[in-house]
């Protein structure tokens, strides 16, 4: 067991895991953020996806011992009211069904248009596609992608 | 199937500041009193409030079929409610109710009583209101939840009346408000749980933490009959935050302070499994079982005799499909909680069979039914996995042993490994023609077998109809060939398989959809032309207990080959076409063109797919178009990425690595037409969209390179071999 002290959503917590625990159940079980999914430990599905400086990262993919000191933002940390682009352009195309695999849909977004603010189509399906829905929102997920991109270069040109 | 239950609604005045009206599915329209409140367990209840917020019960479970809103939606409608002031709450099963969400039935069995449940509250309302102005009831009406008085204009909210309302006497026949009236049936309505889930706060199972909870994983024998040689029980008790290892019948439970713990010291057990015997099963092997037995005569489940005088066959084709394993692989995998007690037990899970699920607990833990008691969370992902209740099952077992509240969580290799799976099948068919070329005879055997996640019943009748509800899309062959036999044979499968999404559907339409077009090609015709010459005759047809309306049929059709351009269109070389239908248990219709692209290394892109639909009435539009680009992108994965096979006993896929699944990707440019429809009622859209895309993806694979695929999932080798 070692003290892992990093920061979630602005705030920082030291807590107790073994070296190996990866971040994902650090923000789920000592965290109690359950908006971060759990859906293969094995890197492949993208439901536990979270941002680090602008960039998408893979929860279960980060052991403690790399989290310490390093800064992450959940979905919860996204917007407090629903309010971040992406999470919008999500409802005004009415994206999701079970929903399940939609928050590491939407930081997996979020982490493409802060590296691309103007993302090809191409672009778009090649980064969200290391990520599965089984419910197929796919086609929507496109047209949500397209429009958060939109409004957020009208914001910041 | 669509069942003619009588509704039955009560009300009950809880605390006289409600109203509460019921219905379930036995019995009369009832009015009871508060004193039978305690007892008041319906599949589903309005209560209005006296703050004028109006709480809908939903006796349905929500696994992304947007349930809980068109739900709510068809009770706002009756109850003229106000949209924005309905409030959701999930309905907990009891021994009366029916809150089993599967085969595409919650908007058929739903529609009736939720409409009467509104309309009983609105005109409850509408009496209390006209009883306090001391006017005549016909001078007020219902409107954005408040009753008018249309003479004076006086206005009183919905809230302020339903203590006087709760006392009126529930009316038996409610009006029913006419369709042309609809203000929110058939409108664009956003999903009530959207900002929820964008946001992070929906609560899925896998969300679900009670006090004093413990995390547990659990190691099962890897095939039937296996034994544990070796395992490293100190190892797994070593690992930090681990507090027990519990040796079960079903499996070896590690309970820990955190999932990781769970999971790390599970592995840390390195459980020795003994070698499957030399007969264990392997798919491979099936599939020839079932080839062999798709030769065999069958149960026939339909038979229609040639007229007399009909001419003599001069000539026959036949043709066999091949219909692989798949896992239903939602990304929320198998989990519960559970919270054994002396005598009862608390539950929290994703379950699409709630009552089955309490049957089955109590039933392990020797206690009532009634003392089990089931809090069904939102579903990540059902696909009628979620019908089987091993998992939760065996998160009571835990619970007991441990003597703890316990969450048990599935690896995703659990889940692909331990499914139920989507059974393999082999389908022969074969068309007779006349010396003419006219065909003249379907025959149609399905080998398959029967679902064993809950055990059949012996003494059932295993009559026509049974044997048909296990090969939908193969007895309901809706084309008019004067002669038809459809027959079903059953294998034995030692692996558990059970509903998957469209249930039994997909392998039939598969084969049959194809075969269809073979039979055009035989014919030397197009295929979309001659479905459409294939389904005149009868406007309607029986068959079974199901009722195919071809005018449905044909209509989808003609929408696809109209919009898709299907005549005028000139396909290019690597480019292909292809067209398929189905009548989803006679109640939703859908036909696809589909375009494919096949590149240099014989990869198949799907790359645009015009859909019709007539799922009759239509309460939400947004969720029609979901549905329908989910079911293609599900039929997509089907049709050309992942299967599951066996070896030894046991699947051989543990994550989506190895059982692939459509990605964003391989996402077509989807249209999709909704027919305004002329059935007055809704019908289910969660399964009938996955039937047919599969097909008409093999369809335009043979258009675009001459090689008919009869062996699912598509791989680039079959089109080197030139065969199937």
């Amino acid at each position: 067991m070692s003290k892992i002290d990093f920061t979630v959503n602005g705030a920082r917590h030291v807590v107790e895991a073994d070296d190996d625990t990866p971040l994902l159940w650090l923000i789920r079980d000592n965290l109690g953020l359950t908006g971060t999914k759990f859906g293969c430990g094995v890197g492949v599905c993208g439901a536990c996806t979270v941002l680090e400086n602008g960039k998408a990262v893979r929860a279960c993919q980060v052991p403690a011992s790399a989290a310490s000191s390093r800064s992450f933002v959940t979905i919860e940390g996204l917007s407090p009211d629903v309010s971040h682009p992406c999470q919008r352009a999500w409802l005004e195309e009415e994206v999701a069904q079970c929903g399940y695999c939609q928050a590491g849909m939407i930081m997996t977004a979020c982490g493409l248009l802060q590296q691309h603010p103007d993302p090809s189509d191409e672009l778009i399906d090649n980064v969200m596609s290391d990520s599965v829905c089984r419910c197929g929102t796919y086609p929507r997920m496109r047209k949500a992608i397209r429009r958060a991109a939109n409004e957020m270069r009208t914001k910041n040109p | 199937m669509i069942t003619s239950r009588r509704r039955f609604l009560k009300t009950a005045a809880l605390s006289g500041a409600s109203l509460v009206i019921g219905f379930d599915g036995r019995g009369l329209l009832q009015a009871t009193n508060a004193s039978s409140a305690g007892s008041f367990k319906p599949n589903g209840w309005v209560c209005i409030n006296s703050d004028g917020t109006v709480i809908l019960t939903i006796g349905k479970c929500e696994m992304g079929q947007g349930v809980r809103t068109s739900l709510a939606m068809i009770l706002a409608e009756e109850l003229e409610a106000e949209w924005t002031r309905i409030k959701l709450l999930q309905a907990k099963p009891s021994a009366d109710s029916d809150l089993g969400t599967g085969g595409s039935d919650s908007m058929a069995s739903s529609w009736k009583p939720l409409r009467q449940a509104g309309a009983a509250a609105r005109e409850m309302l509408i009496t209390a209101a006209a009883t306090r102005w001391k006017v005549d009831r016909g001078s007020c009406k219902a409107l954005h939840g408040a009753i008018e008085h249309s003479g004076s204009g006086r206005r009183l909210d919905y809230g302020s009346l339903v203590a006087e309302a709760a006392k009126v006497q529930l009316p038996e026949n409610p009006p029913l408000k006419n369709a042309r009236d609809f203000k929110i049936i058939g409108r664009r309505t956003a999903r009530i749980d959207g900002p929820d889930i964008v946001s992070g706060k929906a609560r899925f199972g896998i969300d679900i933490k009670i006090p004093g909870m413990l995390y547990a994983s659990l190691e099962r024998p890897p095939f039937s009959g296996a034994k544990v040689k070796n395992l490293q029980e100190d190892k797994a008790r070593a690992v930090s935050d681990v507090r027990s290892v519990i040796k079960l019948p079903r499996g070896i439970a590690v309970l820990a302070n955190s999932t990781w713990a769970a999971i790390k010291g599970r592995a840390a057990l390195a459980v020795e499994w003994s070698e499957p015997p030399k007969d264990a099963f392997d798919s491979d092997a099936h599939l020839k079982k079932l080839e062999t037995a798709s030769r065999e005569t069958g149960f026939v489940t339909r038979k229609e005799e040639p007229p007399p005088g009909t001419s003599a066959i001069t000539r026959t084709i036949d043709a066999t499909y091949h219909y692989p394993f798949y896992a239903h692989a939602p990304v929320e995998t198998m989990n519960c909680v559970a919270d054994v007690r002396e005598n009862r037990c608390t539950i929290w899970a994703p379950t699409q069979a709630p009552e089955r699920l309490q049957k089955q607990v109590a039933q392990l833990l020797g206690i009532a039914p009634a003392d089990v008691d089931v809090n069904i969370t939102l579903i990540g992902g059902g696909f009628g996995r979620r019908l089987g209740v091993d998992y939760a099952v065996e998160a009571a077992d835990i619970s007991r042993a441990a003597k703890a509240p316990i969450q048990l969580l599935w690896s995703r290799a659990d889940d692909m490994k331990q499914g139920h799976f989507q059974a393999a099948s082999v389908h022969y068919l074969s068309a007779g023609f006349d010396v003419q070329g006219v065909p003249l005879a379907w025959k149609h055997t399905k080998a398959g077998s029967f679902h064993n996640i809950s055990p059949l019943d012996p003494k059932e009748v295993r009559d026509a109809a049974w044997y048909q509800d296990w090969s939908w899309g193969c007895y309901d062959v809706p084309y008019a060939f004067p002669a038809i036999q459809t027959a079903y044979v059953a294998v034995d499968l030692p692996v558990k398989h059970g509903p998957w999404r469209s249930v039994f559907a997909p392998s039939s339409v598969f084969a049959r959809e194809c075969f269809i077009d073979e039979v055009a090609q035989a014919r030397d015709v197009d295929p979309l032309a001659f479905r459409l010459e294939m389904l005149k005759g009868a406007d309607v047809i029986k068959a079974g207990s199901t009722t195919v309306d071809r005018r449905r049929l044909r209509r989808v059709l003609e929408t696809v080959r109209d919009k898709s351009a299907w005549n005028a269109a000139s396909i290019s070389q690597g480019h292909g076409r292809g067209v398929a239908c189905n009548a989803y248990a006679g109640r939703t219709y859908i036909a696809y063109v589909v375009d494919v692209s096949i590149d240099h290394e014989n990869n198949v892109h799907v790359e645009r797919v015009v859909a019709a639909v007539d799922c009759g009435l239509v309460v939400n539009p947004v969720g029609v178009e979901q549905q329908m680009e989910g079911g293609i992108i599900w039929g997509l994965s089907s049709a050309l990425k992942g299967e599951i096979t066996f070896d030894g006993g046991k699947a051989q896929q543990s994550s989506f690595a190895d059982f692939a699944v459509a990605h964003m990707r391989d996402t077509p440019a989807i249209e999709v037409h909704i027919i305004d429809s002329d059935a007055p009622q809704p019908f289910g859209m969660g399964e009938p969209p996955v039937p047919p895309i599969v097909p008409a993806i093999a369809n335009a694979i043979f258009s675009a390179s001459g090689t008919r695929i009869r062996r699912l999932p598509f791989r680039p080798e079959q089109l080197k071999e030139g065969a199937a």
